[in-house]
């Protein structure tokens, strides 16, 4: 016994951690491999019979994970560009370029004091950054990734987006006014005055869109926006013109400010802004209830980029008509080859790549040639097989369009952050009021005039 | 008044139906703990309907130092202001009372951690009245190359703090590019990055060295595109021009009755400038222009102080044209014994006017030394510029007006 007990101090701290792990690992694979053999054909019956209902649950697990690796490369990509444009050099020191920064910060921000002011109401004061983080996952749900790669696609996929983006001003109220500071306070307030009035001038820059395109499911809208096949036929240039962008510029424009001020970032990050009311509703929050609160944003600059993306950019298409090779040659006939792939190509591959740097470079030894030659050929590797399943699989080319709009739109909202002051909270109401409400109505009305005009010269309403 | 202690909750203002809640939240507000001591401060302390106590600093992010202020608030709108000070205070004045008048020179020196040489210029001017001392023509050249190398710095560092109330977060590391150099230069020639501790009663510390004038020469040959760079980014910025123009407004005559001085004066339109009106120093050999503007709000004080900058780096041409050879030190006893007197000197430094009032009882310590500083009589105007402006504008005009802690407090 004592001499367990001393190899237990010894033992490191992912040491003891492994030391429980792997027998509860053990033990937990063979009682599943045991239900499995007992009742594998009842449980796949089950789930074959509520495929949708799997369906929709495993995506939204996936998507729900996804949304931290999401706000830490949100982050990270925050710390790093606006340290260039600062003229810093950012993280560098976690992981190559600093990379792992943010997922370390993720980490310490679970492992600090978790602390709950004098006289703050501890339940609201708790649930508070659950309720924020929890409508902003709940907002990816609907979001369309790719060709068949979504959570759900419903009707009024985008009423739901907005209904449950809305819900996030009852989190940082309920934060603000738990924390039993004024500055929290008046950071809550803040943020209710600013998405109420931001929503209205957000909600009717769409309704544009959603007269054109007939249907609020967010899948339908991408698909207008490129090639697709309906009961009238085969529409779409698949050029970038067909985008919505292009056919509502000015809704475009209004989407793109109340988004920012929806999300609460620079130029209208009110709500924390640091040097007038230190963190706003943050202020008390310390532990992992801020870093829901960190997550939230950061998911939220994700969503507000993806559905921008979705409604005005084109979504998974592609800015530019892409012939298909699949079409021309059969996948299939490639696998007489495969042995020979398998076997040699690697090898062969590596020996080559490696070549030149052995025999053109005489202070090359001979096996770091062969490493630089085998590090070479994995990265053509990966890139071939990239273009192979960009090709092949429209999931694929869907999901690489979709991710470089949102991250090109990330990018806009951080480069902002880098260059722009604040404005003020009368200047920012005066312009939600004065300024983009009229223009999304005036938007409104010219886009429901056109379609009026349009279909009586078609003769009637199609 | 001896400070008197009162239970939670039995503050005379706590009879104040609004300030007093229930049990001990009166004990969370920024009351005093004593009654009050005036009737400003009765009246203060009581709250209206729909107003609330907010109190900013000691540990606010942005007070510039350890200022404190209660705000009195109607929603985000300040109704009234009450500056707390004296979180800094160190004594300056009588510690200087205790220390030879060559020690001294290191006692005000951070006073005014921003712009320390010009600390140093004003006591060092008055001592030498004191004692009729001409200082070298080489010296009193470097005091005003190295003074307005300072003045730049601090100008900079303006920029960046007034952008980063605002809410912008680039400006204040470009400018600090620009304000390191210079604090660099000026280690290599002062030996310190802030505190310098460099002027001397009759002269200054060390020559101008190899260092500091290849440092200087590098730095000059592409200091006016730097200087444009940062402005560019907030002069043209729609932004922020919106959010500090009719911000903090000042006019002319309440400039005067406020005592301004330094650019938040000249921003009024008001051309007083040190340099030129009761000139000192070398200033009235060397070719500069006193930059006015009109409009009196932040704004004008932030352009204003950007326009120094370039007039700045004029005054360091001229004076690395014009530099003479020669002694850097007048020829002085060790122990320094001044006729019994006073001498008053006043030099313009970035905030304004940097005095000094020193008397001398005959003996190696002064009797007396009576500092003015600008910052603090620039904080007073905070009184008349706050009220009625957004929570928001607080902080920007408190930054307009570019006070240092250090100074205020002394």
């Amino acid at each position: 016994m004592t001499a367990l007990a001393r190899t237990w101090d010894h033992l490191t701290l992912p040491g003891k951690a492994l030391f429980i792990l792997i027998p509860l690992l053990a033990l937990l694979t063979t009682g599943l491999i045991v239900v499995i053999a007992l009742f594998g054909k009842q449980i796949l019956d089950i789930l074959i019979f509520n495929l949708p209902i799997v369906r929709f649950v495993f995506a939204a697990t996936v998507l729900l994970l996804l949304a931290p690796p999401i706000a830490f490369v949100i982050i990270y990509m925050e710390m790093k560009i606006i340290a260039l444009m600062n003229l810093r050099i950012g993280p560098d020191r976690v992981g190559p370029w600093g990379t792992l920064l943010s997922t370390i910060h993720g980490l310490k921000v679970l492992m600090k004091e978790d602390f709950t002011p004098t006289r703050a109401d501890p339940v609201v004061f708790t649930w508070a950054p659950v309720v924020v983080f929890a409508t902003m996952a709940l907002s990816v749900l609907v979001i369309p990734f790719a060709p068949g790669l979504f959570a759900q696609d419903f009707n009024l996929a985008l009423l739901y987006f907005f209904a449950i983006g809305g819900l996030t001003v009852v989190g940082l109220l309920m934060g603000g006014w738990a924390s039993f500071n004024k500055y929290s306070l008046l950071g809550g307030l803040r943020s209710a005055a600013q998405i109420v009035s931001y929503e209205i001038p957000l909600t009717l820059s769409v309704v544009g869109l959603v007269i054109l395109a007939g249907t609020m499911s967010l899948n339908h809208i991408v698909q207008q926006q490129g090639v697709y096949v309906d009961a009238t036929g085969s529409h779409g240039s698949g050029w970038f013109l067909d985008w919505y962008v292009f056919r509502q510029p000015l809704a475009f424009l209004i989407f793109a400010i109340a988004a920012t001020a929806e999300a609460n970032r620079t130029p209208f990050d009110l709500t924390e802004a640091d040097s007038e009311i230190v963190a706003g509703f943050a202020t008390e929050y310390s532990g992992m209830r801020f870093g829901f609160f960190f997550f939230a944003e950061y998911i939220g600059v994700f969503i507000i980029s993806a559905l921008t993306t979705v409604l005005f950019l084109g979504g998974w298409n592609a800015p530019f008509p892409f012939p298909r090779i699949s079409w021309l040659v059969d996948p299939g006939s490639l696998g007489i080859g495969l042995l020979f792939v398998v076997a040699l190509v690697p090898l062969l591959g590596t020996l080559l790549l490696a070549a030149p740097f052995y025999l053109f470079r005489s202070q090359t030894r001979w096996w770091v040639a062969l490493i630089i030659g085998f590090v070479l050929f994995n990265v053509v590797a990966a890139g071939l097989f990239g273009l192979w399943a960009y090709i092949n699989f429209d999931w694929v080319a869907g999901l690489f369009w979709f991710l470089g709009k949102t991250f090109t739109l990330v990018f806009v909202f951080v480069w902002m952050r880098g260059t722009l002051p604040r404005v003020r909270i009368d200047q920012l109401m005066g312009f939600a009021w004065k300024w983009l409400l009229p223009a999304s109505l005036l938007n409104l009305f010219v886009t429901a005039l056109g379609v009026l005009v349009a279909d009586a010269l078609r003769g009637g309403p199609a | 008044m001896a400070t008197q202690t009162f239970a939670k909750g039995t503050h005379p203002s706590a009879d104040d139906p609004h300030v007093l809640v229930e049990d001990d939240y009166a004990f969370y507000e920024p009351i005093p703990p004593y009654p009050p001591r005036t009737e400003r401060e009765a009246e203060f302390y009581t709250l209206g309907d729909g107003e609330m106590f907010l109190n900013m600093g000691p540990q606010h992010p942005s007070t510039h130092g350890v200022l404190r202020v209660v705000l009195k608030l109607d929603g985000e709108r300040v109704v009234d202001i009450d500056p707390v000070l004296g979180y800094l205070h160190r004594g300056v004045e009588k510690l200087v009372e205790n220390a030879d008048y060559h020690q001294t020179i290191s006692q005000v020196d951070p006073l005014e951690y921003i712009s320390s040489l010009f600390c140093e210029w004003a006591p060092v001017t008055a001592y030498e009245k004191l004692l009729d001392v001409e200082v070298p023509r080489r010296a009193e050249y470097i005091r005003v190359l190295s003074g307005e190398l300072n003045r730049i710095s601090s100008h900079a560092l303006f920029m960046g703090w007034f952008a980063l109330d605002l809410g912008g977060l680039t400006p204040i590391l470009w400018s600090f590019i620009e304000r390191d150099e210079i604090v660099e230069m000026l280690a290599a020639l002062t030996g310190q990055r802030m505190l310098f501790n460099y002027f001397r009663i009759g002269g200054v510390n060390g020559d101008l060295n190899h260092e500091f004038l290849s440092r200087l020469g590098d730095w000059m040959s592409r200091a006016v595109g730097q200087v444009e760079a940062n402005t560019k980014l907030l002069n043209e910025n729609e932004i922020f021009v919106r959010r500090a123009s009719g911000l903090g407004v000042v006019d002319q005559e309440t400039a005067i009755r406020l005592c301004m001085t330094g650019a938040n004066l000249r921003a009024t339109g008001i051309p007083f400038d040190l340099r030129r009106t009761h000139p000192y120093s070398i200033y009235p050999e060397l070719e500069f222009d006193i930059p006015t503007r009109s409009e009196g709000d932040s704004l004008a004080r932030y352009l204003l102080r950007m326009e120094e900058v370039k007039q700045s780096l004029r005054i360091i041409d001229q004076c690395l044209d014009k530099m003479p050879d020669g002694p850097i030190m007048a020829k002085l006893p060790r122990l320094l014994r001044p006729r019994p007197g006073r001498a008053w000197a006043a030099v313009e430094g970035p905030r304004g006017v940097y005095g000094a009032y020193a008397i001398s009882d005959g003996t190696d310590q002064p009797f007396r030394l009576k500092i003015h500083d600008p910052s603090f009589i620039h904080l007073q105007a905070v009184g008349a510029l706050l009220p009625g402006n957004l929570l928001a504008d607080t902080m920007a005009i408190m930054a307009s007006l570019d006070p240092v802690m250090g100074g205020v407090d002394k």
